[in-house]
């Protein structure tokens, strides 16, 4: 991060930073964000490239370790999936990018507010007037306004893939066995914010009641009019064509099974950040799931507690085990020679 | 910076789909399919390029059968293999010479084979719900039945331990020396070697797989259900504690609600596959393999508790995982899965095995080396 500059910031200034989608740092301009994105969040853990993008690192993957990128290192719980094509401060989603404005600006003047509590100067120019000036500060009903716009106009955008994402996945694999119905709690596991940890005191549980993530742009973006994108010499990452001879090949995580946490790293404060919010995120402990290992079934009761609201398909689902009814397929069957 | 992973087919796969893999204990070259096209495969060379374009292993013998192989394993070294028979037999194979011999009959299909390089014991596990308990350096003794309380799927031997997972989630854990000592020294009147352990499995559904941590400290089990559980030998309490279970292998569908009406919701439909094998790294031994009917490979650290990869998607179900010896290359068998109310299956035309040669540090959990 930048040095801080001695007295403080407009909240202006403070706005015009670049950001990072992935773990809302910020960052004096434009180019430490993206070499920040391609150390931590585009780096291939395999060889140490770094790709511009996260499609681009997953066409890497596929194509040289022959590996599926499951989901962006270092990134906050929320922000791992792959289905938003970001590079620098394009192509975040625009309900992302209020809610960053918006918590710049309220720790911005609870800042000062606090300073102007611990010295009794006003802020400069406003003659204790408030907060308000050019910026608007929207309450937390105009907020809500907005966002039920904006999910109103995503749903309609909405075809028929990925719609749930955001609600399931990013710890799906984990073998800790949290379960997606266990992370669907709102304002836990899906609030698009880090906990608070002394950083963003107020947002946005309080503020913004009622807030459900937003889905995660299925080929909403990037937007047709990115300009001059230095990835663009690589292949598109969605929609590749297999390659010749790898018949196993397949485009950047397709499932959202595959979208998984894989967060957990060690070092720096990005990676603290995520432990806290994973630390949070965990749904208190029931004894029958997550560590210890299932409860017995009752008799033939097969389908758990949890699932029985889920539509699951079993793609098989018998006493017998596949073998056993292989065995019996004539194709397969071993008929016992007399005397043999 | 480590050379990159590559990943090759093997010329000539079996015929139809794989009911197991092994790798040599002596070299990372040799490896063994067993089919349900009644053979057992055995390529070598599996480095080198074959001549042609892309094609990697030389297939240098098939074994022919009565019926469809179950399952291989090797013996005491890269020459000697097991093989466990639809047709009721348990035969050992002299890869050089092709010698078969039958070393035991059971009364019905042979579902598992595992050798005890530890306690020089061969293993079988039939349907008939026995386990036949070999020396196969001592062919003179004869096997050494052990009953069983219902049909064995998956078996995996520890240094010290057996596993054996059966219908009805019931879980035997046997002391290897045990069965050693019982099988050198049969007493008529003696009732069958017991149990060390006896478990519920964890996992709710049929079990798939079941393999053993080469440190003995534990084991992971599959289920056809999606799911995995990683367990410890050590009964206390304590360690029973640390035993834990966890989803894979699904992908969620999202559908339209059908309620109509413009209504912005979507039902998720999970697809669930089978865990169809597993197999822990004999080097790292906190990493393990799964390979599931999602045509997935993942490998996850026991551990830690987390996933540490998903390879690219397979063009089929992935049917068996085989580490080498030495860690560095994993083979995964590739055919159709067999899906619930299929009357029919064949693993023609479609049935590969692949095999990977593992990055320096591919396999090995985080926050170790590197
Ligand atoms: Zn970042
Ligand atoms: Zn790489």
């Amino acid at each position: 991060m930048g040095k801080k500059k001695r007295g403080h910031p407009d909240v202006e200034e403070l706005l015009s930073r670049a950001w990072c989608y992935y773990c809302e740092r910020d960052f004096e301009d434009l180019k430490l964000l993206i070499s920040h994105q391609k150390a931590k969040h585009f780096k291939c853990d395999r060889c140490g490239r770094r790709l511009n993008t996260a499609g681009g690192l997953s066409v890497h993957m596929n194509q040289v370790h022959k590996e599926s990128l499951t989901s962006v290192e270092n990134a906050l719980p929320n922000r791992q999936g792959l289905d938003v094509e970001i590079f620098g401060m394009e192509g975040i989603p625009e309900d992302i990018v209020q809610q960053h404005n918006q918590r710049i600006i309220q720790n911005f003047y609870q800042a000062q507010a606090e300073r102007y509590a611990a010295t009794g100067n006003p802020p400069p120019g406003q003659g204790g007037k408030g907060p308000a000036k050019k910026l608007k500060i929207e309450t937390p009903e105009e907020i809500k306004k907005r966002l039920a716009e904006h999910r109103a106009r995503v749903a309609a955008q909405k075809t028929t893939m990925n719609g749930g994402s955001a609600t399931h996945t990013p710890l799906e694999g984990r073998p800790d066995g949290q379960s997606p119905a266990q992370n669907a709690s709102p304002g836990a596991f899906n609030s698009p914010f880090p906990p608070p940890g002394g950083q963003y005191p107020t947002f946005p549980a309080q503020s913004v009641p009622g807030y459900s993530p937003p889905p995660q742009y299925p080929g909403a973006y990037p937007p047709p009019s990115i300009p001059s994108r230095p990835g663009s010499n690589l292949p598109a990452p969605h929609g590749l064509p297999p390659r010749p001879g790898q018949p196993g090949w397949q485009g950047s995580a397709s499932t959202i099974d595959e979208l998984v946490s894989g967060a957990a790293q060690e070092g720096d404060e990005i990676d603290q950040l995520i432990r806290m919010a994973e630390a949070r995120i965990k749904p208190p402990k029931k004894p029958e799931t997550p560590t210890g290992a299932e409860p017995p079934a009752e008799g033939g009761e097969k389908k758990s507690k949890k699932e029985k609201d889920k539509n699951v398909k079993m793609i098989y689902d018998d006493e017998l085990s596949p073998e056993e009814r292989m065995a019996q397929m004539p194709r397969y069957a071993f008929v016992v020679e007399a005397g043999a | 910076m480590a050379p990159p992973a590559t990943q090759f087919e093997l010329a000539q796969p079996p015929n139809d789909a794989i009911s197991a893999l092994a790798f040599s204990p002596d070299s990372p070259s040799r490896l063994l399919a067993s089919s349900w096209d009644k053979n057992i495969y055995l390529y070598d060379k599996l480095q080198n390029s074959g001549g042609e374009e892309g094609s990697h292993g030389t297939l240098l013998r098939t074994f022919e059968h009565r019926a469809p192989v179950l399952d291989v394993c090797f013996g005491k070294d890269g020459n000697e293999a097991f093989s466990a028979g639809m047709d009721w037999q348990v035969r050992r194979i002299d890869l050089d010479s092709g010698e078969q011999t039958t070393l035991s009959k059971h009364a019905a299909p042979v579902r598992r084979v595992v050798y005890s390089k530890e306690h020089s014991l061969l293993i079988s596990a039939s349907w008939d719900s026995t386990l036949h308990i070999h020396d196969p350096s001592n062919p003179s003794l004869s096997p050494l039945p052990v009953p069983l309380p219902g049909k064995p799927h998956a078996i995996a031997a520890s240094p010290s331990k057996l596993v054996v997972a059966m219908t009805s989630r019931l879980v035997h854990i046997y002391d290897l020396s045990a069965l050693s000592n019982a099988l050198a020294s049969p007493s008529p009147s003696a009732q069958p070697p017991q149990p060390w352990q006896q478990r519920e499995s964890s996992l709710k559904f049929l079990t798939r797989a079941v393999a053993a941590m080469p440190s003995d400290a534990g084991y992971a089990t599959s289920s056809i259900e999606g799911r995995v559980a990683v367990e410890w030998f050590d009964a206390s309490a304590e360690s029973q504690a640390r035993k834990y279970a966890f989803k894979c292998h699904r992908t969620a569908h999202p559908q339209p609600d059908g309620s109509g009406s413009g209504a912005t919701t979507t039902t998720t439909t999970d697809v669930v596959y089978p865990v169809n094998a597993l197999a822990f790294h004999p080097v790292h031994g906190s990493t393990f393999a799964s390979g599931g009917g999602d045509a997935t490979v993942a490998l996850w650290d026991a551990e830690a508790k987390r996933r540490m990869k998903v390879y690219q998607k397979f063009a089929d179900s992935v049917a068996a995982l085989a580490f080498s010896s030495d860690g560095r290359y994993l083979a995964v068998g590739v055919c159709p899965g067999f899906e619930t109310g299929m009357e029919d299956y064949s693993g023609e035309g479609r049935t590969k095995i692949f095999v990977r040669e593992l990055g320096e540090n591919e396999a090995l959990p985080k926050g170790k080396g590197k």
